[in-house]
C-alpha cells in the first residue's frame, strides 16, 4: 500500500506503523500498521472520520508521539529509536508545524513568533527569504503585533509563516483552518498550496472538510486506524464521494 | 452546591496543598511562640518551687546582713530541725590568663549540702572544706576550667588563693549570678574569702508535722522585725519576681517575626487563590450558565477556602507545637532556661486557627468577589491561559505616589529631629507607609526591573532567557505580588543588617575619636572600688614602650547642690593625647580655680563658659569657673573635671581610679600587651581593655543579634519562596499548551526547565533588589533617627550575599514546577484545552 511519487524518495515515509493508547483491557490500538509515503514538493491531505486516528498518525510523523511498532524516515532520519533530545532537534531543524489552535506565544509579537524556530536552533535568517514569505502572507503590517491583536485568520497565517521560514523539510499541519471562517481558511489554504507550488515545500495536512482536502496534490484516507485508499488531484466532490463511500 | 465545592477541593488538592502550606508555617509561627513562651513559664515556676521546696521557711534581708546571733536564734526556734546561712559577697575568680575573670568580681558563696541544698550540682561534688570550691556551670564554660582544675580566686583584699574545682553548680535562673558568675565555698571558706560579716539570707527546715505558718510565725518572732521571714511558697514568688526574666518580653519578640511571617503568607496564599481564581473562572461561569446565582458561587469559593483555612491552621498549630518546643529545649541546653515538659494552653489554639482561617478567608474572597464580577458569557468565551494583562490604574498609581510622599515625609521629619526614641518610631511609621506605596506600585516597580534584570539573562541564555524575560512581565500584579513577598524579608533582613553595620561603624568611630588611647586599665568594679596600685603605674610609667600614662582618679563631691563624681586626669595629656569634642571654651583654661563640664551637666546646672559652680568637698567649698563645656557621647573624659592641684588638695593623694596607656611609635601590639601583662602579674584584678579588644566584643555581640534576627526571618523568606514556587507551578499549568508549542517547535526539556529557572531568577532578583534598597534606606534612616552623630555602615558583603542567595533560592523554587512542565507529554497537552 506504500505509496509515493514516482522518482525522488519521499520527505516522509511510515512503514507497518502500530500506535496503541493505554495498557491491559484498556488498550485502544489508534494505528494498525500504517505505511505511508509523503512526496517531496507535494501537499498531501489525510482524511477520515473523527477518531480515525489522523492526528495519531500525524504525531507519530512528526516525532512528537513514540509508536509501538514500525519505522518512521524523515528524509535519511530513522526517528523511532531517537532520543528525546535528537527529536527535539530534529524537529527543531527539520519539521514546520501549524495545529489548530493557540499557534503563537502570546509575549512575543508576530515576527517574534514567526522567528521563534529560528532563533531555537541558532540558525542565521536568510532577511530577503524572510521578506518573501511575510509579503506572501500579507503579514508586513501586522509584524509588531501581539497574537490578542490579530484576527483568527491573521494568527493562522503568522502560523504558516513561522512554518515556512525555517525552510524544513516538511510541514505538518493539523486542521490548521478548523477554527476559521470559509473566507480566512481558504486564504490560508491557498496560500499553503502556493507555497509548495512556488517555493517547493512538502506538506502534510490533517483535515476533516472536503473542501480543504481540495487543495492538496493528493489525499490519504484513514479509517479505524488503518489507511483505506487515496485520490490524486482531489475536488471536493469527490472527496466527499470517497467518504461518504468509507462510512458505508 | 457543597457537592460541587467539595469535588472542586478534591481536584485541586495538590495546588490547595501548596496554598495551604504558606498558612500553616505562618500559624505555625504564631503558635509555636505561645509554646514556648507557655513551656519556659511552667518551666521557670516549676524550677522556682522546687528550689523553694527545700526550705520551710526563709528569713530574707534587704541590705543588712544577718548576723550569727540571728541564725543561733532561729536555730533554737521549737520545731526547727536545720537551719542555714547563706554568705554572698565578691570573690573574684582569676582566669586561665591570671587576670581577673569578667566586669565584676565573681559572686563568691556558700553552698549548702544535706536537705536545705537548694542548688545542684550537676558534676563531681559539693565542696568539703578548705582548698575546695565548686564553679558555676556557666562560668566554668567561659572560663574553660574542669573539676580536678585548680582556680586562683582573689579575697576581699585581693589576695589570690588556690582551690580544686570538686565539682558544677547549677544555680537556675539567677540574674545576679548568670551575669556575674560564682564560686562556691564550704561556709566558713566563703565567709572569709568574701569577709562577709553576715548572711543574706537563713534558710530553715522544719521538723517533720511542723506546719510551715506555723514555723514561719515563730521563726520571724526570733529573727525579729528588721528582716523579712517568708514560707517557701512566697519564697517561690520572690525567686520568680526577681529572675530578671521577662517571659513576656520574649513572646512580643517573637510575635512581631511571627507577624512578619504571616503577613508573607498572606501575600502568598491571596496571589494564590488569585491565580487559581483566574484559572477557574471558566468553570464559575459554567457553574452560574446552568444556574448558579452569583452568591452561590461566590458561597462555594468561601466554603472552600474555610476548608482550606481551616486545615492549614489546625496544621499550623500542631506544627508550631512541635517548633515551640523544639525551640524551648534548645533555649534550656544553651542558657540554663528551663524547657522541661512541653506546655500546651489553649493560647495557641485561640489565636493560630481564627488568624489562619481569617487571613486565607479574606485572600480568598477578594479574587472571588472579581471573578464573579465577569458576567458568565464573557467568562466562558476567555481563555484560560494567564494573558497579557492592563498596567496598573491609576488609583493605584495615585494611592501608592501618595503613601510614597507621606513615608518620605514622616521620615524627613525625623531625621531633622533631635535623635532619639521618638524620631525612631517616625522612622518606623515611614518605613510602613513607604513599605506600602512600593506594594501598590509593585506591578510598575517589577515591569520596569525586569527589564534590567531580564536583560542580561535574556541575552545570555538566547530563546528560554527571551521567553522568561517575556513571562516575568506577563502578568505584572501577579508577579508584582509574588516578588513583593520575598521583598518584605530581604528588606526585614537588609535593614537589620545595615543598621547594625551603622551601629558598628558608628561606634568604631566613636572609639577611634574618644578612646585615642592603646589600653584603658580599670579597677573590677564591685561594690568596693579599688584603685590602680600606685606601684604599677610607676612601674609602666618606668617602661619605654610606653609615650604616655594618663591617670585618671575620681572622688565624690556636691557639686551645685548634688552629689556627683569629680575627676583629674594628668594634666599634660588635655588637648595633646586626649582631644574631646569642645563645645565651647579652651581645654587650656583649665587652671587652678577652674573646671570643665560636660554639655549635659551644664545644662543642669544651668551654667555657660566663664560661670561659676560651688564645689563643696571635705576641705571646704570652692567656687570654681566654667573653662569648657565638653560634649558627644561616650567621651573619654570624665563628666566634671577638676584641675589636678585643686583635686590633690580637696581629696589628698590617691591611686587613680582608670590609667590611659599609649604606646609609642613603632612598639608592636603583642611587645605592648605583654609590657602591660608584666607590669600588672601582681594585681590581678585590675582590668585591661584595649579598643581593639572593645571593637572585638561589639562585633562578637552584633554578629550574634544579626544570626537571631536572620534566623526568625528566614521562615518569612522561605515562605516567599513557596510563593514563587507556587506561582510558576500555576503559570505551567496555564501554560501547559503554550510549553507543548515550544517542545513541538523545538525547544528542549532542558531548555524549558532552564526557561522557567530564569523566570524565577528574575523574579527573586527583582524582589531583592527591591528589598535590598529599601533595607538599606530604612536602615540607614532608622539609626540617623535614632543616634547622634550615627556613622552609616553599608555590609556591602553581607549584601551581595543576600542577593546571591535570594538568585539561588528563585532558581531553587522553580526546580519542581520546571520537572512538571518538562515532564508533560506534549502530545496531550496539545489536546489539552
Ligand atoms: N491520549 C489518548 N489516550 C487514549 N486514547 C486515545 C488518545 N488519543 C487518541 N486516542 C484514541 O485513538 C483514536 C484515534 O484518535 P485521533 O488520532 O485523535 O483521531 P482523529 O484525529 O482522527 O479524530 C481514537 O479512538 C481516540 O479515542
Ligand atoms: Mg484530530
Amino acid at each position: 500500500m506504500t505509496s509515493t511519487a514516482v522518482g525522488a524518495p519521499p520527505a516522509v515515509l511510515a512503514h507497518n506503523v502500530i500506535k496503541d493508547y493505554g495498557t491491559g483491557e484498556a488498550t485502544v490500538r489508534a494505528l494498525h500498521g500504517v505505511s505511508v509515503g509523503f512526496a517531496r514538493g507535494a501537499f498531501t491531505a489525510i482524511m477520515g472520520p473523527s477518531g480515525s486516528g489522523k492526528s495519531t498518525l500525524m504525531h507519530c510523523l512528526a516525532g512528537l508521539d513514540t509508536v509501538n511498532e514500525g519505522a518512521i524516515r524523515i528524509g535519511d532520519v530513522e526517528i523511532t529509536r531517537l532520543s528525546d533530545k535528537q527529536l527535539t532537534h530534529l524537529r527543531r531543524d527539520r519539521i514546520g508545524f501549524i495545529f489548530q489552535a493557540f499557534n503563537l506565544l502570546p509575549t512575543l509579537t508576530a515576527e517574534q513568533n514567526i522567528l521563534l524556530p529560528l532563533e531555537l536552533s541558532g540558525r542565521t535568517l536568510d532577511r530577503r527569504w524572510f521578506d518573501h514569505v511575510v509579503d506572501t502572507v500579507g503579514l508586513r503590517p501586522r509584524l509588531s503585533h501581539r497574537p490578542s491583536e490579530l484576527s483568527g485568520g491573521q494568527q493562522q497565517r503568522v502560523a504558516c509563516a513561522r512554518a515556512l521560514v525555517s525552510r524544513p523539510e516538511v510541514i505538518f499541519a493539523d486542521e490548521p483552518t478548523g477554527n476559521l471562517d470559509s473566507k480566512s481558511g481558504a486564504e490560508v489554504l491557498s496560500f499553503l498550496r502556493s507555497s509548495v507550488r512556488e517555493m517547493g515545500q512538502t506538506i502534510v495536512m490533517v483535515t476533516h472538510d472536503p473542501v480543504a482536502a481540495s487543495y492538496a496534490d493528493r489525499v490519504v484516507f484513514l479509517r479505524d486506524g488503518r489507511i483505506i485508499t487515496e485520490l490524486y488531484g482531489p475536488t471536493p466532490d469527490g472527496v466527499l464521494d470517497t467518504l461518504k463511500s468509507l462510512e458505508s | 452546591m457543597l457537592k460541587t465545592t467539595l469535588a472542586g477541593l478534591r481536584a485541586h488538592l495538590l495546588r490547595l496543598m501548596l496554598t495551604a502550606l504558606a498558612i500553616t508555617l505562618g500559624v505555625g509561627f504564631v503558635a509555636g511562640t505561645f509554646v514556648l513562651t507557655d513551656t519556659m513559664k511552667a518551666g521557670f515556676d516549676r524550677q522556682f518551687t522546687a528550689s523553694a521546696q527545700k526550705v520551710s521557711v526563709a528569713v530574707l534581708t534587704d541590705d543588712k546582713k544577718i548576723p550569727d546571733a540571728t541564725l543561733r536564734a532561729v536555730r533554737a526556734v521549737q520545731g526547727v530541725q536545720d537551719a542555714q546561712g547563706l554568705v554572698r559577697g565578691d570573690a573574684a575568680l582569676l582566669g586561665k590568663d591570671g587576670r581577673a575573670y569578667g566586669e565584676t568580681p565573681t559572686l563568691g558563696m556558700s553552698i549548702v549540702t544535706g536537705p536545705l541544698a537548694r542548688y545542684t550540682i550537676t558534676k563531681g561534688r559539693a565542696p568539703g572544706g578548705p582548698g575546695e570550691a565548686v564553679l558555676e556551670k556557666g562560668v566554668a564554660g567561659h572560663t574553660g576550667y574542669r573539676v580536678g582544675d585548680t582556680i586562683r580566686v582573689l579575697d576581699k583584699k585581693g589576695t589570690a588563693h588556690s582551690f580544686t574545682v570538686t565539682g558544677l553548680v547549677d544555680v537556675g535562673v539567677d540574674q545576679e549570678i548568670g551575669f556575674r558568675g560564682a564560686v562556691g565555698f564550704t561556709e566558713p571558706v566563703a565567709r572569709q574569702m568574701t569577709g562577709e560579716p553576715g548572711y543574706v539570707e537563713v534558710d530553715v527546715k522544719g521538723a517533720a508535722g511542723v506546719s510551715n505558718d506555723r514555723l514561719r510565725a515563730a521563726v520571724a518572732a526570733a529573727a525579729g522585725p528588721s528582716y523579712t521571714t517568708v514560707t517557701s511558697h512566697g519564697l517561690a514568688k520572690r525567686l520568680a519576681a526577681t529572675s530578671g526574666l521577662n517571659v513576656d518580653d520574649i513572646a512580643t519578640f517573637f510575635l512581631a517575626f511571627a507577624l512578619v511571617a504571616l503577613f508573607v503568607a498572606a501575600l502568598v496564599i491571596y496571589n494564590t487563590f488569585n491565580i487559581l481564581i483566574a484559572q477557574r473562572t471558566r468553570e464559575m461561569a459554567l457553574l452560574r450558565c446552568v444556574g448558579a446565582t452569583r452568591g452561590q458561587v461566590f458561597r462555594g469559593v468561601l466554603v472552600e477556602s474555610v476548608v482550606v483555612g481551616l486545615l492549614a491552621s489546625v496544621l499550623g498549630v500542631l506544627i508550631g507545637i512541635g517548633l515551640g518546643y523544639g525551640a524551648a529545649l534548645i533555649f534550656d541546653s544553651g542558657s540554663g532556661v528551663p524547657g522541661g515538659s512541653l506546655v500546651v494552653s489553649p493560647t495557641p489554639f485561640f489565636v493560630g486557627i481564627p488568624v489562619g482561617l481569617a487571613v486565607t478567608v479574606l485572600s480568598a474572597l477578594m479574587p472571588a468577589r472579581a471573578a464573579t464580577r465577569v458576567p458568565p458569557v464573557a467568562a466562558l468565551r476567555t481563555q484560560s491561559e494567564g494573558r497579557v494583562r492592563g498596567r496598573a490604574g491609576i488609583a493605584r498609581i495615585v494611592v501608592g505616589a501618595l503613601l510614597g510622599v507621606a513615608g518620605v515625609g514622616v521620615a524627613a521629619l525625623a531625621l531633622t529631629a533631635t535623635p532619639g526614641k521618638g524620631p525612631f518610631l517616625e522612622i518606623v511609621a515611614a518605613g510602613a507607609l513607604v513599605f506600602l506605596g512600593v506594594i501598590a506600585l509593585s506591578p510598575l516597580i517589577v515591569g520596569a526591573l525586569s527589564g534590567v534584570v531580564g536583560g542580561l539573562p535574556a541575552r545570555v541564555f538566547g530563546v528560554p532567557g527571551r521567553l522568561a524575560l517575556a513571562n516575568s512581565r506577563r502578568n505584572p500584579k501577579r508577579a508584582a505580588v509574588t516578588t513583593v513577598a520575598l521583598t518584605v524579608g530581604v528588606t526585614l533582613m537588609t535593614m537589620f543588617s545595615v543598621a547594625l553595620a551603622s551601629v558598628r561603624t558608628t561606634a568604631d568611630n566613636n572609639i577611634r575619636d574618644h578612646f585615642p588611647v592603646d589600653y584603658r586599665l580599670t579597677a573590677q568594679s564591685g561594690p568596693d572600688d579599688r584603685p590602680i596600685p600606685g606601684a604599677a603605674v610607676a612601674h609602666l610609667r618606668a617602661d619605654p614602650q610606653f609615650s604616655a600614662v594618663i591617670e585618671v582618679r575620681t572622688a565624690s563631691a556636691t557639686v551645685g547642690g548634688r552629689k556627683q563624681d569629680v575627676s583629674s586626669v594628668t594634666q599634660g595629656a588635655l588637648g595633646h593625647e586626649l582631644k574631646p569634642k569642645i563645645s565651647a571654651g579652651s581645654l587650656a583654661d583649665l587652671r587652678p580655680g577652674a573646671l570643665v563640664l560636660h554639655d549635659d551637666d551644664a545644662k543642669m546646672f544651668g551654667v555657660r563658659v566663664g560661670g561659676t559652680v560651688p564645689v563643696r568637698t571635705a576641705h571646704g567649698t570652692m567656687t570654681l569657673r566654667v573653662a569648657a563645656i565638653t560634649s558627644g557621647e561616650e567621651s573619654v573624659l570624665p563628666d566634671i573635671l577638676l584641675d589636678q592641684s585643686d583635686f590633690t588638695r580637696s581629696f589628698g593623694p590617691k591611686d587613680p581610679e582608670q590609667v590611659y596607656l599609649i604606646a609609642g611609635k613603632g612598639v608592636s601590639a603583642d611587645a605592648s600587651r605583654a609590657a602591660v601583662n608584666k607590669a600588672l602579674r601582681d594585681y590581678p584584678a585590675v582590668r585591661v581593655s584595649s579598643a581593639a579588644d572593645i571593637k572585638d566584643q561589639l562585633s562578637k555581640a552584633l554578629d550574634q543579634a544579626f544570626l537571631l534576627v536572620a534566623a526568625l526571618l528566614a521562615l518569612a523568606i522561605v515562605i516567599s519562596l513557596i510563593g514563587i514556587a507556587n506561582t510558576l507551578t500555576l503559570s505551567v499549568v496555564e501554560r501547559t499548551r503554550e510549553s507543548a508549542l515550544l517542545r513541538a517547535l523545538g525547544l528542549t526539556r532542558r531548555g524549558l526547565r532552564r526557561m522557567l529557572s530564569l523566570e524565577a531568577l528574575i523574579i527573586s532578583l527583582i524582589g531583592a533588589l527591591v528589598g535590598v534598597v529599601m533595607g538599606t534606606a530604612l536602615g540607614w534612616a532608622a539609626i540617623s533617627a535614632a543616634v547622634d552623630d550615627a556613622a552609616l555602615g553599608l555590609p556591602v558583603g553581607r549584601i551581595v550575599l543576600f542577593i546571591l542567595l535570594a538568585a539561588v533560592a528563585g532558581v531553587v523554587a522553580a526546580i519542581m514546577p520546571g520537572r512538571r512542565a518538562a515532564r508533560t507529554s506534549i502530545v496531550e497537552s496539545l489536546a489539552a484545552d
